[in-house]
């Protein structure tokens, strides 16, 4: 496994968002999945995921019911909102924005300057 | 809509907090299963999953906290939990408690007496008026004079100009600045009452209507009405007229004229002026009835219209003050021997006359900062208390981080506990505010017509409020933030919480401030009070202990000079024969009050072009035979006035010492011949007296000359061989016998009329007095608190040098040596303020210096030997502990 980056605390709201609005999935799932499609190359700090589920719900992006898990037991799970659906795109294009122009930045060559 | 959203979530959260727990708790566990369950497929034992599982999610209780947080269901419930933890922890110590509550209280609730006069005084708009803020008053200022000598109202004339020729006000009232008392003849017996006079527009400007009939008008304000109208006072109206709703259109009889009640003011109403309630208003052009004095309304010297305007919208200030200078240019103009030098100027019109707000502003600044003073102390107090508690609390607080509090909550929570105090002190400073106020009225001289209406109004509210949160934020942030900051392992390891006794910088600083706060207190106090032991003991120059004085008018009613005459000789007469009478005398007003008549004295004998160069000025008194014996005031030289002197007014006089000395240093004056002021004849002198205060009890001594031609308006001066007080009830029944339409005004003993003088001195005296005690209490409390603490602290530690061989005397020596250090530094540093800020007071202080070195000295006696004493109790505990026990002590 490739060491750990850093994860803050607007990224990992991205990760969940895309991580639920792959399907429902309950706070595990979400660990799980956020590790799956990041190839394993990421793992997200357990204690941070939950507060970070409630401020998601909290402010919209996301809603919760009570259903069963796969081993029928009682688990929430979280779906994405139409308004986290626009939130996550808006994110996600802020990201891209943001990450053309650093490696514009740093793939300046000295004959550019 | 995600606002919606947000609050939705909140107020499901608040509303079912219980289920949310019990989800949360449900979810969080299935996670911590669900990853142990991932584990254990893997090959590892169930209790080792479950372990690592926990290990891996990290802190349960942060997370859950984290979660609550996230749905901002939080800080409403987390407050409530504060609230009432910090009640239970306040009702944990009852006894410190109540001693910094009580000490808060008190600061607080003296700080809010003091605003709010300061806010009767200079902070209240007049009741009832419209809009305040529009309008001005308007002064003379003479060239040449500095001080408040300088500021003079209007006369009538010039009055008159101003209203017709302004562009910028809407309108311009005037009214006289002295209430008028007069004599209301009520079926036959006459009543002092104090009226207004005012000119017609002034309700009209002011904006007042009259619930009860009708205001005076500018068609009543023309002289030689034959039924001129006036309007009642409501307090007047309730207290002597019974709130009777018929009064209207009744009539009054005030100094021998008719007058018609046309109305009754609202409730609240007194007009514009300080302290002033009318018993009724009049109008300006009655003057000359009431008063029997001629020519006011012509006089152009006789300075006694407080002048008020209401600008228009378009105008400001200074464009109304460039306007008035023009008017009175133009007045200095056509009258360039009236008013010359005289520049108008304007002022916020407020309670508080414009020129006089500064001296009010300064004194009462003063008073404030005195009391301000007194609440650090009480901070200094609370603070060293709650400082000395967090410290015991440091292991709680360190669970509680341990537990997952951020440490904005810890420092939260301590707060709250030290704004419940401050908000205890609040309510209980208020109460005590509201009881207070009026207590101090009573410093009020009694014969002042003055009434001073004190309310604990919005203002004063809101400052009682402010000082109660601030100083629950002062004194609680540094043990809050202290506190909070310390480390929380080694707390948590079980070791004796007197890890050693900290040596506090904060509490030795804490410690210093309240000694060198209380040594300024009490250097100011002790100062004051001296000072009104002084002035008190400062000979007036006359017996202020057996005389009883009453003022009388008989000219207000329209008596003859006969009659007045007649009526006086009678009046002699019967009060001559009261038992316990010696004396019986009149003079036209007495020394030390406000009234003063000036004269230039020159000696008959020199040339009279040297005459005008060695004028010596001088004041004068109009006095009756057997006055000198009446006030006790030694015949040195000479002769008393006779009665033929007293009929005939002749010209002689009596004069005293000081003037004596200045006319002929060596010779015996009496027999000699001086010319009076403007007189064409000369006057002969044929007595000398001691001389006494005339003025103010502080001045340098001043030439007096009383001469035999007394007014119809005369103070009656009685000598009684016992206690003046038991004739007052007889000289006023007397006055009733010899002419039931009479009243006197200022019906008192010379000692209640002494009171008007050394008003300044005794209140500051009182004030300040009280503030020293009080400071010298708290502190020796709040010392006490700090070294007893302290001292327990080092329990163990004195354990130990007792077991190593110290003696008694050396732990003794230990603590003092403790509190001498903090108390030569606070009382050094108290000292030093002393000497600068003690300045400020010198102008209030009678015959003694601002840094008189005995009231220095005493202080600083003082304060060592409450510090001694307050190290000592604690000290003696500690010697007497058996090393043993403390050496076992945790």
């Amino acid at each position: 496994m490739d060491k750990q980056l850093d994860l803050l605390q607007g990224t990992l709201d991205m990760m969940i968002l895309k991580a639920v609005s792959l399907g429902p999935l309950h706070g595990y799932g979400v660990l799980l999945r956020i590790q799956q499609i990041s190839k394993d190359r990421l793992e997200i700090q357990q204690g941070s995921l939950y507060p970070a589920l409630y401020r998601l719900e909290h402010q919209g992006w996301i809603t919760s019911e009570w259903g069963e898990s796969e081993n029928k037991r009682k688990a929430k799970y979280y779906r994405l909102t139409a308004a986290g659906k626009r939130r996550l795109q808006t994110e996600a294009e802020k990201w891209n924005r943001m990450t053309d122009v650093i490696a514009g930045i740093l793939g300046t060559k000295p004959e550019e300057v | 809509m995600t606002l919606w959203a947000r609050f939705r979530s909140w107020l499901r959260a608040t509303m079912r907090r219980s289920r949310m727990e019990s989800e949360m708790d449900v979810e969080l566990r299935f996670h911590m299963e669900a990853y142990a369950e991932d584990l254990m497929r893997g090959g590892v034992p169930r209790s080792e999953a479950l372990r690592r599982a926990r290990i891996e999610f990290g802190g349960i209780e942060r997370a859950k906290e984290e979660c609550r947080e996230a749905r901002s269901a939080n800080f409403v419930e987390s407050l409530l939990q504060d609230i009432r933890f910090g009640f239970r922890m306040l009702r944990k110590s009852p006894g410190s408690t109540a001693a910094v509550v009580v000490a808060l209280a008190l600061g607080i609730g003296l700080n809010t007496t003091m605003f709010s006069f300061v806010n009767a005084l200079l902070l209240r708009p007049p009741t009832l008026v419209q809009s305040p803020e529009q309008l001005l008053e308007l002064w003379l200022r003479a060239h040449g004079t500095s001080g408040i000598e300088s500021v003079l109202p209007l006369t009538f004339p010039d009055y008159i100009y101003y209203r017709d020729h302004n562009q910028s006000f809407s309108g311009l009232l005037a009214f006289d600045g002295d209430p008028e008392a007069v004599i209301w003849n009520r079926s036959g017996e006459g009543e002092v009452v104090h009226g207004q006079l005012v000119s017609g527009n002034f309700f009209s400007v002011l904006g007042i209507n009259t619930p009860l009939g009708r205001p005076l008008l500018d068609e009543d304000d023309r002289v030689g009405s034959p039924r001129p109208a006036i309007v009642l006072g409501r307090s007047f109206w309730q207290r002597r007229l019974g709130s009777d709703s018929g009064v209207v259109g009744t009539n009054m009889m005030l100094n021998g004229t008719n007058f018609t009640v046309v109305g009754v003011v609202p409730a609240g109403f007194a007009g514009l002026l300080i302290a002033v309630e009318p018993d009724f208003w009049a109008s300006l052009t009655v003057v000359e009835q009431i008063t029997r004095d001629t020519g006011r309304l012509t006089n152009r010297q006789g300075h006694w219209l407080l002048t008020v305007g209401r600008l228009r919208s378009s105008v400001t200030a200074a464009t109304a003050r460039a306007e008035m200078t023009v008017l009175s240019h133009q007045i200095e103009t056509d009258h360039p021997d009236t008013n010359k030098d005289l520049n108008a100027d304007v002022y916020a019109a407020t309670l508080v006359p414009g020129p006089y707000r500064g001296y009010v502003a300064a004194f009462t600044g003063l008073l404030m900062a005195v009391f301000g003073l007194l609440m650090v102390i009480a901070c200094v107090n609370a603070a060293s208390l709650l400082l000395a508690r967090a410290t015991s609390r440091a292991r709680e607080m360190a669970i509680r981080s341990a537990l997952g509090a951020a440490r904005g909550r810890l420092i939260r929570q301590l707060l709250v506990e030290s704004l419940l105090l401050a908000g205890l002190a609040g309510c209980a400073g208020t109460a005590l505010a509201y009881w207070m106020a009026p207590l101090l009225m009573t410093l009020k001289p009694a014969s002042l017509p003055l009434t001073l209406r004190v309310p604990l109004d919005w203002r004063v509210l809101l400052f009682t409020f402010l000082a109660s949160l601030v100083t629950g934020i002062l004194f609680g942030l540094t043990p809050a933030l202290r506190v909070a900051r310390a480390q929380v392992a080694p707390l948590l390891k079980d070791e004796s919480q007197s890890v050693g006794y900290r040596k506090s910088r904060l509490r030795n600083a804490l410690m210093i401030a309240e000694i060198a706060t209380c040594v300024l207190l009490l250097i100011g106090a002790s100062l004051c009070v001296r000072s009104l032991a002084n002035a008190n003991s400062i000979d007036p120059g006359f017996d202020t202990q057996h005389i009883a004085i009453a003022t009388l008018d008989p000219g207000s009613l329209g008596y003859s000079a006969t009659k007045v005459r007649t009526f006086y000789a009678q009046l002699s007469e019967h009060i001559h024969a009261l038992p316990g009478v010696s004396a019986v005398s009149f003079v036209n007003h007495l020394p030390l009050g406000p009234a003063r008549e000036k004269t230039t004295i020159v000696e008959s004998r020199q040339p009279s072009s040297e005459q005008k160069n060695h004028g010596v000025p001088a004041d004068v008194f109009r006095v009756a035979p057997g006055f000198f014996d009446s006030m006790a005031i030694p015949l040195l030289q000479g002769g008393d006035f006779t009665q033929k002197d007293n009929e005939q007014a002749t010209k002689v006089t009596i004069i005293n010492e000081v003037l004596a000395h200045q006319l002929s240093p060596n010779e015996n004056p009496v027999g000699r011949r001086i010319t009076m002021g403007a007189d064409a004849e000369s006057t002969e002198i044929v007595g000398v007296v001691k001389a006494g205060k005339y003025r103010t009890l502080g001045e340098d001594p001043i030439p007096v000359a009383y001469v035999p031609n007394l007014p119809g308006r005369r103070t009656l001066v009685v000598r009684a061989a016992g206690d003046p007080s038991l004739l007052l009830a007889e000289i006023r029944r007397e006055i009733h016998i010899v002419d039931p339409n009479l009243a006197a005004t200022d019906l008192e003993t010379m000692r209640q009329y002494m009171s008007l003088p050394l008003f300044a001195a005794r209140t500051t005296a009182v004030l300040l007095g009280a503030c020293g005690i009080l400071a010298l209490v708290m502190t020796c409390i709040g010392l006490f608190g700090v070294i007893s603490y302290v001292v327990s602290q080092r329990t163990h530690e004195i354990g130990v040098r007792v077991a190593l061989g110290a003696g008694r005397h050396d732990v003794l020596k230990l603590v003092l040596r403790q509190g001498l250090t903090v108390a030569s530094i606070g009382l050094t540093l108290g000292l030093a303020a002393a000497l600068v800020v003690t300045r400020f007071l010198s102008s209030l202080l009678y015959g003694i210096r601002p840094n008189d070195p005995a009231t220095l000295a005493g202080v600083s006696l003082g304060i060592t030997s409450m510090v001694l004493l307050a190290c000592y109790i604690p000290a003696r505990r500690a010697m007497r502990v058996d090393p043993m026990i403390a050496l076992r002590y945790e």
